[in-house]
């Protein structure tokens, strides 16, 4: 298996016929006896794993170990011995880290979902450039810095091909976070929600560039509470019965501004429901309900134990609507939740 | 009754499997044991082990397994390698041959214990001593030395470890619940790391290590989480808000369900449904209708059944992934006094 971009495949010549590497006894695979799940190896990965476990076991430490690392890992990306030995090597060798990040660049291509891939991509940028230094600049002064541009355009990349590949948004976590470079994250987000409103990692990564790292009891003031709530309920519009948007005021609000749930995302579901142009969609949507339950809940906290009974019926009343009519499919867990209500 | 699931078939699957993989699943070489162990429990849910794997086939697994074991001094970590890449450990000496992991020596012990085994050969000392070597100051795990991962899949390897072994030496509880109630995310869900996205897979991982630790009232809102995953269920169960149902979440999900007390408010009949659609002709099952299988869509397919048909299959421990049968077995067994 080849990947474009991956310099080290010079010469597709077996190993054993490599002037480069007579002088290398290969240590052949031995599993023992009755060995479980053997696998039936390409005659090519058998070969390069036998010169691998060679240099490995020499302790060698040279430019061909570091070709010979990488062809491993690309026939057998979760190979997690090869990558510790491949980290090892690009340090002791003392190798172009821009050259490396093509490299794992080219590979990602190939196995997006790898999780070992990041996280050597993670280590090679924080060699290139730790945060420690670049933290020393303004944030318009780091984005510019062609280390951090070449990542998000990466990430960014890796996201137009699978817009919800979880380890890539993990990686931008990462990245944004450590280097700090929350100012522009709000509008990577917007970007990502327009392209595809349904798409629950972009919502979630809202979520992260909203709070910056704080701690989930920091309270929210209550003009951005206001703004995510005309953010969030614009998007409602767009496609009621969507779960993103929902969960994401819903669960932002409980966490750090639970009045705007009553005074700010309840007026407004309410005037979208009652609108004739988004009353069917709005009321025959679960979403909207099971919020209202949530709303309704955190409204009835809020008052002395002896005024909540009204509000906490309306929650049970709303239970019964989910379970009977709007979601019949989860209709145990709202007649649970019904009994649940105000405890 | 007529069988829901074709078993003759998905036990010979999974033979198949313990006998040879393909050339196409060279990216599992290092993880055999896990496939391993998820062929075992696959075979002992369909209640086909025995017959499947005669007493002397079972012993020679258990000897390979052991040959996984890194002895005593050896290597930066203690505990079990992924698989037998290297060789054996009396031929090669050198550290990357003598690397294990965490998820490996999980794997590892669970094949054992289904293969009949009673973990008298395993090294505990070593492994405990590596389980709190790879704790990191904020309560996670990495799964080995040399790496920057780390994330709930390692402290419920550890969890399940410690509990099997009966020593909690290695695990400090409060750090590893301080770090899972960190991974509770703003829509109830859990996940990988704070703000991240909440994720089925991680779920399991902070709910069920939470579980074997005692903690579960450590989670800020039970209801809320257990909402966040039956509402995962859209016919079979998905993996992440809007993404389509994937049939290993039978289990991830499915399992985190049955832990946090949701098992009646499921709409089982629809999960049924969706796991026979991921049936493969060929054996196995596939994460969506119509794909080919692997050993791991095929194992959590059938376990997330198993937990919708009790009067048909043997109950599997949500927790350990092991059945019932060999859960109870564990206080039996005398390593745990060492």
């Amino acid at each position: 298996m080849r990947i474009d971009g991956c310099s080290d495949i010079e010469d597709p010549a077996p190993l054993a016929q490599q002037a480069a590497w007579q002088d290398v006894e290969p240590i052949a695979q031995d599993d023992g006896p009755s060995p479980i799940c053997p696998i039936a190896y390409t005659d090519e990965y058998r070969e390069m794993m036998g010169y691998l476990r060679a240099v490995m076991a020499a302790g060698e430490e040279s430019a061909r170990a570091l070709a010979l690392s990488g062809r491993v890992i690309q026939a057998n990306p979760g190979h997690y011995t090869a990558w510790v030995y491949r980290k090892r090597l690009v340090e002791a060798l003392a190798s172009d880290i821009g050259a490396e990040l093509d490299w794992v660049s080219a590979l990602s291509a190939k196995h997006p979902k790898n999780y070992q891939l990041w996280h050597h991509r993670e280590a090679l940028v924080e060699r290139l450039w730790p945060a420690r230094a670049a933290l020393a600049l303004p944030e318009d002064q780091r984005l510019a810095n062609p280390v951090l541009r070449r990542e998000l355009q990466f990430v960014g990349s890796a996201l137009d091909e699978d817009a919800k590949n979880f380890h890539a948004w993990s990686y931008r976590q990462w990245l944004v976070a450590r280097y700090e470079l929350w100012a522009q994250e709000l509008a990577f987000v917007d970007t990502m929600i327009s392209q595809d409103v349904r798409n629950n990692s972009a919502w979630n990564q809202r979520y992260f560039a909203v709070l910056r790292g704080r701690p989930a009891t920091t309270q929210l003031d209550a003009a951005l509470a206001r703004a995510e709530v005309a953010y969030a309920v614009e998007h409602i519009q767009f496609a009621p019965n969507n779960d993103s948007p929902w969960a994401y005021v819903v669960g932002l609000l409980l966490r750090h501004a639970p009045a705007a749930l009553h005074e700010e995302l309840l007026p407004r579901i309410r005037a979208l429901a009652a609108d004739p142009g988004f009353a069917p969609a709005m009321s025959s949507t679960p979403f909207y309900w099971s919020a209202l339950v949530d709303i309704h809940e955190q409204q009835a906290r809020a008052l002395p134990p002896a005024e909540r009974a009204p509000l906490l019926d309306e929650a049970r009343a709303i239970c019964d609507r989910l379970a009977t009519q709007v979601d019949i499919t989860h209709n145990r867990y709202w007649r649970f939740r019904k009994t649940a209500v105000g405890a | 009754m007529a069988a829901e699931l074709a078993i003759n078939a998905h036990a010979r699957y999974f033979k198949h499997c313990l006998t040879m993989l393909p050339a196409e699943t060279t990216s599992l070489d290092a993880t055999r044991m896990t496939i391993a162990q998820l062929c075992l429990v696959g075979l002992a849910t369909l209640g086909r082990l025995e017959d499947t794997l005669p007493e002397k086939r079972r012993a020679e697994m258990v000897e390979w397994i052991y040959a996984q074991q890194i002895p005593n001094g050896r290597g930066g970590y203690g505990g079990f390698r992924g698989g037998s890449l290297f060789g054996p450990h009396d031929r090669c000496e050198y550290e990357p041959a003598n690397s294990g992991n965490l998820a490996a020596t999980y794997s590892a012990l669970c094949s054992l214990l289904l293969l009949g085994d009673d973990l008298s050969r395993v090294d505990k000392q070593a492994v405990v001593g590596a389980i709190r070597s790879l704790q990191q100051e904020s309560g996670t795990f990495a799964p080995h030395p040399g790496t920057t991962e780390r994330d709930p899949r390692f402290i419920y390897c550890a969890c399940a470890i410690s509990t099997i072994l009966g020593d909690w030496s290695g695990v400090d509880k409060d750090a590893a619940t301080r770090y899972i109630v960190g991974c509770c995310n703003y829509d109830g869900g859990l996940t990988q790391m704070p703000f991240q996205e909440s994720h089925g897979g991680h779920l399991y991982c902070c709910i069920a290590g939470l579980s074997l630790m005692g903690r579960l009232d450590a989670l800020p809102s039970r209801q809320r989480t257990l909402q966040w995953a039956l509402f995962r269920q859209s016919g079979g169960y998905q993996g992440r808000a809007n993404k389509a149902p994937d049939v290993c979440y039978s289990f991830w999900v499915g399992a985190s369900i049955e832990i946090l007390g949701g098992h009646d408010l499921v709409d089982s009949s629809a999960v049924v449904h969706f796991i026979q659609q991921c049936e493969s002709t060929i054996g196995g099952l596939s994460k969506w209708p119509g794909y080919l299988p692997d050993p791991l869509h095929a194992a959590l397919g059938i376990v997330g059944f198993s937990f919708h048909r009790p009067e048909q299959f043997p109950h599997i421990s949500p927790e350990l992934l092991l059945p019932a049968s060999v859960v109870d077995r564990l206080q039996t067994l005398e390593i745990r006094r060492r």
